[in-house]
């Protein structure tokens, strides 16, 4: 099956090569690129998630795709679903905000969060709006995300990831079993590839 | 086949329609008139052609497979060497716009999201910017162009000639049953650094692909290069077809 398409390759010159593979990686460098723009847009980290677990049932269930997003301007509220991500958890979680204490600029919010890091808090963030303290509890949890806190006492607004917009059910299964299975992930990848740069505009 | 031309007398303007009475065979060296060699002059010694063979019925491959002979045809030694500016201005947005795209993900991915944002964000522009420009290039510059060649030849004085061919197919009137690759040429010859114009041709040609195409989608390459090589003579003549 190959010996053709070289064959091709070799007769239309190194041009031609040139111009099949670019094919290949702009597809590529588009799909890194509305991810990132999607990123900017929604000044989220990761605006799209898949939902691992079940602790947001019968809100959510595994598998679900879920959009956040995370304006500066944002304060939680009580009954928001957040996405948000412990330094030093690997995964971030998504859990319902059960409690929020407004904390203004005036006040260095360390003092409340027992954070052991010496560093002044970080260029970037908001300093228009206040900080915030916030505590959470999946839906389907009988207790508070304390344990998942990591020694934390609160979250803080730099912790959140986004807050939930919308979701769809199911799609994140694909997600999950590439994450699983990573041969599927290169199957398709390889698959991909050899679509774009065998086939000619 | 002996290919006989009716040779412009003594004039140097290839427009000109005055026909002597002499008819002249065709040669591979340069004959006295100002007219260069047409491709249909050029008989390179029989080459292994690589038998090209199509899906009929997939209309992006039958005209692929027409630009490629074409191309071919042309390229071939004593003939037309193929400018590849469009190409190359394709190829150079086109890299730019994936390292840049490459870069700025990179980054993103090892600093921070917050501290990154700015960086990330100039590096989206700046993508999107290049991807507009090869895009519109694509679009109204290079538009339906499939070749562009040069050459020159050294008869009397140094000739240069220009040609440039667009293919297209054009969306097949309901009488017709065949679609057909139409081709038009834009020709100009030139002396004296490309300052004193000697001719120029224009030549539009249309013929239906089941003319070159048979039933099993293999190509009659000779017969499309017959075709094309009138087409292409027929503009250096100087004639609007």
């Amino acid at each position: 099956m190959f010996t053709e398409e070289l064959k091709a390759f070799r007769r239309l010159g190194f041009r031609h090569v040139l111009l099949q593979v670019l094919n290949f990686a702009s597809v590529i460098a588009s799909g890194l690129m509305i991810w990132k723009g999607l990123g900017i847009v929604t000044n989220s980290e990761s605006p799209i998630v898949v939902v691992l677990s079940g602790s947001m049932e019968p809100a959510f269930y595994r598998g679900d795709l879920l959009f956040l997003t995370n304006p500066s301007s944002e304060q939680y509220k009580t009954g928001d679903i957040t996405v948000y991500k412990i330094p030093g958890a690997e995964i971030p979680i998504v859990h319902r905000v059960m409690e929020t204490h407004d904390v203004p600029k005036s006040i260095d919010i360390r003092k409340y969060t027992k954070s052991k890091s010496k560093s002044k808090p970080q260029p970037g963030e908001d300093s228009k709006q206040d900080n915030q303290l916030l505590l959470t509890k999946g839906d389907n949890n009988y207790v508070d995300d304390i344990e998942l806190y990591q020694g934390l006492e609160w979250l803080e607004k730099k912790h959140i990831v986004g807050k939930v917009r919308g979701f769809l059910p199911y799609v994140g299964y694909v997600t999950i079993a590439m994450n699983d299975c990573p041969q599927l992930k290169y199957a398709l990848l390889g698959g991909l590839g050899l679509l774009a740069l065998i086939q000619r505009e | 086949m002996a290919r006989t031309k009716q040779a412009a007398a003594g004039s140097s303007n290839a427009n000109s329609s005055s026909v002597n009475g002499s008819q002249k065979a065709r040669s591979p060296s340069p004959d006295p008139s100002d007219r260069p060699l047409g491709p249909l002059a050029v008989t390179v010694p029989a080459y292994d052609r690589e038998v090209v063979k199509v899906n009929n019925a997939n209309l992006t491959e039958l005209k692929n497979a027409c630009d490629d002979a074409v191309k071919r045809f042309l390229s071939r030694p004593e003939l037309f060497k193929q400018i590849y500016t469009h190409t190359d201005v394709r190829l150079g947005l086109g890299w730019l716009s994936v390292f840049v795209a490459a870069g700025t993900a990179f980054y993103g991915y090892k600093i921070d999201f917050e501290q990154s944002k700015p960086v990330v964000t100039v590096g989206l522009i700046l993508y999107i910017i290049l991807t507009v420009l090869s895009t519109l290039y694509a679009y109204f510059v290079e538009g339906d162009t499939i070749f562009v060649g040069k050459r020159k030849t050294f008869s009397k004085r140094i000739i240069t000639e220009r040609i440039t061919l667009s293919s297209s197919t054009p969306p097949t009137p309901k009488a017709s049953s065949c679609p057909s690759y139409s081709v038009s040429l834009h020709y100009v010859r030139s002396t004296n650094g490309g300052k004193t114009l000697l001719g120029r041709g224009r030549t539009k040609g249309a013929a239906p692909y089941n003319k070159f195409f048979d039933a099993n989608g293999v190509m009659d390459q000779p017969a499309f290069e017959k075709w094309v090589g009138g087409l292409v003579e027929t503009a250096m003549d100087g004639k609007a077809a």
